[in-house]
């Protein structure tokens, strides 16, 4: 080979060595795409703003302001350093505390976004937009605000979501809100809106240079829906003064609807303490507060029912056919078969009526042995089981399906509960059940909802927090469904009889209930408990034709049904059904009865 | 024509097709410039800026260019001594009253104008070594001539090298091009590139691998030499044999035994023993250079790995472990390959459009106006546009050595071979930079990168050849 062809050959296999080169880092490798969008590509999430949480009359709930979160892709930070007096100035944290937090960004990771501040006010982003801060800038998210702070437990809070809430839904990020309790929580999904995320181009310094190829991957952020709920304003601002102090808890239902009109749960507490920079300090307070302000009693209790579950009885034995509603028992003080069940005085026999107007505990024990030891059924155990059958469609010892996720599931014995226990048991062994002691579990929720069930004659809808979600025409079906008890109506009739004489009979424990003009419907309950005094509970409806409210109050530890849970619930009948409270001593003297809770507080 | 032999000619002769070639290349190349220092969105022509800048250089090239083809091809053979000593002067000037950018001093500034006086130096070198190289006598056989050869080359490479600009400092290896051609052993270039070769893979290589490698490469060479395969297998065979007992026996005897590689390199030594003899035997003196080759591999390559470890600093070591891309400082060198892969890689087979190079707009390749204008090339055009780009500067060479060897004048033919050398050389290196084949040696990409006297000297450079050429072909006629 001559030495011009020598040469020339190199030049072309040198050349060519870089075509193939070129054809492989182009062509071939597909990773240098990613890595130059990785550069330049900013994928910013655009928060949609939380929907608004409204009352049954259009007043706010819950509102959304806006805030900023200052962000910080830790790569694009200066590299000669920058102001962080400056910065901590802006966003109104200490210097310490930023100078922590980007470390803190900078381990979880140099090319993705950290929230560095959270929640900043709009102050803040337009001194921060005035600056120039390399790597950092802000995001727009809502915050909560409660112009009426009632509802603390009703509403739920929000929070940060978790590690493992990241891992499980797709959906969340870090830094992200979620709904943890009540109605944020049980509607979620329907409050977040949609996240939107909008492609910016950066340059090397990490300065924002405009929209990704004007903006045709952007995805726009869709608002949460707003929510109307079924909640009273007037009516839960009220229950919430008269609990205050108090531990129990008050749920009222629109029988024709199933609708909630107020849930109280005492303690309750500021939402606003839940939100913005001391929400980890107030949530840990509240954490360490014995009484628990954390945990929804409205839902999530379990208590004996007491006297209040008489009625219950009375209606299984009418439906059974072992009772009727002259049918007389006599009481001496209480039933005296057995171990015997104490009673208060009173005029004796007495039909059923007044048995329920006097809370005769001896009759409703007839009532009991009668029905579960009705020669019909073979033994006690199929005898047992039709009471608890009863029992059930009445919406006890299990979740009715609110909107609650959180809700008690109650508990009802069954047959083969107390063979596990006793092995041999007959009717005597269950009979405190005829008054709604033992081993019943029910929650608030329950009790209110058996209210509207007899208010409504025989039937209930599934208790819902949710009247009108924005941009749809209805709820879930299963709201709108009547479910039935296994009682017939006509039978009802009877009960309610006993329930307004109560309130509006010579000698009924109720009386302390009777709002002048109005027929109101009750039962008192004094329930046993092994944490100290019975405690106070009422359940009512009224009217008695074609009722508007049935409600249930439970005050722990107060003793009488009569003395405490009766006037609340008469008060708050009173506001609902005429916007007004006229009895303003009553208010007085609910405020100022003072409760002890030896077994919280210790 | 009527005055062919004055020198002073019009058009004919001149090689339009390289000339277009030339243009084409310098034109591409402003759109580069113009797409990597524009301010977006592109709104008017700013006066003042880089790419017009560009465009008066350009102006200003193609206007001498002009002037080279309308004046007399005489002056260049007649002034090239001149030349030399005048960029030499401006050189060493440089040294004590330039400006210094990016760490070296190899700026001069004339009122509002500043030149890179080792970009004319290039072309003085040019011409000088074309005339020293042409003059009657001149033998590279000749002691005498070849120091002086070395002498011209090496005076100002010392002083580019005190100017601390080790990047035009290695231009001058392009010089080897040309005495390629003119005479110069082939040898020294296989040695040479044997000697970078093994250093590179005494590097990347295991030293078992690289020695059982050399041993198979060089018994291959005398296998093509002598023909005589057989005793090549036999020689491999019995090394391998050896080695094995050595491996195997001082196992045995000494329980903890010489590792591999050892036992390869008293294999391989035994059996030279038993070469040696066959080769004084059948009085085969390639065998014998053949066998010092390979010893001196083998030293050669203890040398590097005992020098690397005992007598370079630490911050050495990583420059060249960084340099064969062994360790990758993505803060440091690295950053900038790294990035110029990103932009060149995400470039596809269309690229992503005139003006839409997101690495190119937003800054991160760093230097990209001049070192990595090519990066602008691969992102915004794509393969065609670098294919294209390397092919344009592949056939100028072609032809710029196709000139070479039409010359009748031995000074033009030097002449032709040192601008395509120093062509070829400059677009190699830039190039294979970019692509991250070769180490980061600052160096411009001709009639791309910015920077006007690069622009100019390159222009001028490639317009004396064509006005050589085209002389030259006028007097043939």
């Amino acid at each position: 080979m001559n030495k011009v062809t020598i040469l020339k050959s190199v030049v072309i296999i040198i050349l060519a060595i870089f075509a193939i080169r070129l054809f492989v880092l182009q062509i071939v490798n597909k990773d240098y795409k990613r890595l130059a969008d990785n550069n330049v590509l900013r994928y910013e999430i655009q928060n949609p703003p939380r929907g608004e949480i409204y009352d049954r009359n259009g007043e706010y709930l819950a509102q959304s302001i806006a805030t900023y979160d200052l962000m910080l892709v830790p790569r694009n930070m200066a590299k000669e350093g920058f102001d962080t007096v400056m910065l901590a100035n802006v966003a109104n944290v200490t210097v310490e505390q930023l100078v922590k937090e980007i470390e803190r960004a900078k381990r979880y990771s140099r090319h993705r976004a950290s929230v560095v501040v959270k929640q900043m006010p709009k102050e803040s982003k337009l001194l921060f937009d005035e600056g120039h801060y390399p790597g950092f800038y802000t995001n727009f998210r809502t915050k909560r605000y409660y112009p009426r702070n009632v509802g603390g437990n009703l509403l739920g809070d929000i929070g940060e979501v978790t590690e493992r809430i990241i891992n499980n839904n797709s959906y969340y990020t870090r830094g992200d809100y979620i709904g943890y309790s009540g109605i944020e929580n049980a509607y979620e999904d329907v409050l977040r809106g949609v996240k939107g995320t909008k492609v910016n181009m950066v340059d090397v310094r990490g300065t924002v240079m405009g929209s990704y190829e004007n903006g045709i991957h952007d995805k726009p952020s869709i608002p949460g829906t707003a929510i109307t709920t079924t909640i009273d304003l007037a009516l839960q601002e009220l229950g919430e003064e008269l609990m205050k102090d108090k531990v129990g808890s008050i749920i009222a239902i629109e029988p024709s609807t199933g609708e909630i009109l107020m849930m109280v749960s005492s303690p309750t507490y500021d939402p606003d303490e839940l939100i913005g920079r001391d929400r980890g300090n107030n949530y840990m307070r509240m954490l360490n507060n014995k009484r628990n302000p954390l945990f929804n009693r409205a839902v999530m209790s379990a208590y004996p029912p007491g006297s209040t579950f008489k009625v219950a009885n009375g209606l299984i034995g009418l439906q059974e056919g072992v009772l009727t509603a002259d049918q007389r028992y006599p009481c001496y003080n209480g039933y005296t078969i057995g171990r015997g069940v104490k009673c208060h005085s009173h005029a004796s026999p007495l039909n059923l009526y007044d048995a329920i107007a006097n809370s005769c505990n001896a009759y409703f024990c007839f009532v009991m042995r009668n029905i579960i030891d009705n020669k019909k059924y073979k033994d006690i155990k199929e005898g047992f089981s039709v009471w608890e059958e009863y029992v059930r469609s009445f919406g006890f010892g299990r979740k009715l399906g609110s909107d609650f996720s959180s809700e008690y599931n109650g508990f009802v014995p069954s047959a083969d509960y107390y063979t596990r226990s006793y092995g041999r048991w007959n009717s005597l062994t269950v009979i405190s059940l005829s008054i709604g002691q033992g081993e019943l579990g029910c929650s608030p929720l329950q009790m209110a909802n058996f209210a509207a069930t007899i208010a409504n004659r025989g039937y209930y809808y599934i208790p819902h927090v949710v009247k009108k979600i924005d941009g749809r025409d209805s709820l879930d079906a299963k709201f709108y469904e009547k479910h039935y008890t296994k009682v017939d109506s006509k039978h009802f009739e009877t009960v309610v009889e006993g329930m307004y004489r109560t309130v509006h009979g010579a000698g009924g424990t109720g009386h302390v209930a009777y709002i002048p003009d109005m027929d109101v419907c009750g039962k008192t309950g004094t329930a046993q408990n092994p944490h100290g005094r019975d405690h106070s509970t009422f359940m009512a409806f009224a009217p008695r034709n074609n009722p508007r409210i049935a409600i249930s109050v439970y005050v722990e530890n107060a003793g009488f049904g009569s003395t405490v849970a009766a006037p609340i619930a008469s008060l708050l009948m009173e506001q609902y059904l005429t916007g007004k409270v006229e009895r303003q001593y009553l208010v007085d003297q609910i405020k100022s009865t003072h409760i002890a809770y030896p077994h919280y507080d210790r | 024509m009527t005055d062919k032999y004055s020198g002073i000619n019009s058009k004919a002769g001149i090689d339009w097709t390289s000339v277009f070639i030339f243009i084409a290349l310098m034109f591409i190349g402003w759109i580069n410039i113009f797409a990597t220092t524009c301010d977006l969105p592109f709104t008017s022509f700013e006066f003042g800026s880089k790419y017009c800048m560009q465009l008066l250089w350009m102006g200003l090239s193609l206007f001498v260019g002009m002037l080279i083809l309308l004046s007399s091809d005489k002056y260049y053979y007649i002034y090239s001594y001149p030349a030399y000593v005048g960029a030499l002067l401006l050189l060493i000037l440089t040294l004590f009253v330039g400006r210094t950018v990016n760490g070296s001093r190899s700026w001069l500034s004339f009122g509002p104008v500043a030149i890179q006086t080792a970009e004319l130096m290039k072309l003085a070198a040019c011409l000088a070594v074309a005339r020293y190289m042409s003059e009657y006598n001149f033998s590279l056989k000749r002691p005498r001539n070849v120091m002086v050869l070395c002498g011209l080359l090496l005076l100002p490479i010392m002083i580019i090298l005190l100017q601390n600009d080790t990047g035009s400092a290695i231009v001058y290896c392009s010089f080897m091009f040309m005495l390629y051609r003119e005479g110069v052993n082939g040898w020294i270039y296989i040695l040479g590139f044997s000697i970078i070769g093994l250093f590179v893979l005494s590097f990347l290589l295991q030293p078992a691998v690289l020695l059982i490698s050399l041993l198979v490469l060089y018994t291959i060479a005398c296998g093509l030499i002598y023909g005589r395969w057989r005793q090549c297998a036999i020689y491999l065979a019995g090394t391998m044999f050896v080695t094995g007992i050595l491996f195997f026996g001082s196992l045995l005897i000494f329980g903890t035994g010489l590792s591999f590689y050892h036992s390869l390199i008293g294999g391989s030594l035994l059996s030279l023993i038993v070469v040696g003899i066959y080769a004084y035997r059948e009085k085969l003196q390639g065998l014998f250079l053949a066998m010092i080759a390979f010893v001196g591999s083998i030293i050669y390559m203890h040398l590097i790995e005992y020098v690397f470890n005992n007598i370079l600093q630490t911050h050495q070591q990583k420059r060249i472990l960084d340099l064969l891309g062994l360790e990758s400082d993505l803060k440091g060198w690295g950053y900038n390959v790294h990035q110029s892969k990103i932009a060149i890689g995400s470039g596809g087979f269309t690229g992503k459009g005139f003006l839409q190079g997101t690495q190119t707009n937003y800054g991160f390749v760093p230097e990209q106006s001049t070192d990595f204008i090519f990066c602008t090339v691969g992102e915004e055009f794509g393969l065609w546009g670098t294919w294209l780009v390397v092919g344009l500067f592949g056939w100028l060479i072609i032809r710029l050595i196709n000139m070479g060897e039409r010359q009748q004048e031995t000074f033009n033919r030097i002449y032709c071979y040192c601008a395509a050398g120093i062509i070829l050389f400059h677009v190699v290196i830039n190039i294979g930079m970019t692509l991250g084949l070769l180490p980061v040696i600052g160096i411009p990409l001709p009639l791309f990168s910015y920077g006007g006297s690069s622009l100019l000297v390159f222009t001028v450079m490639f317009f004396i050849a064509v006005k050589l050429d085209a002389s030259g072909r006028i007097k043939s006629f």
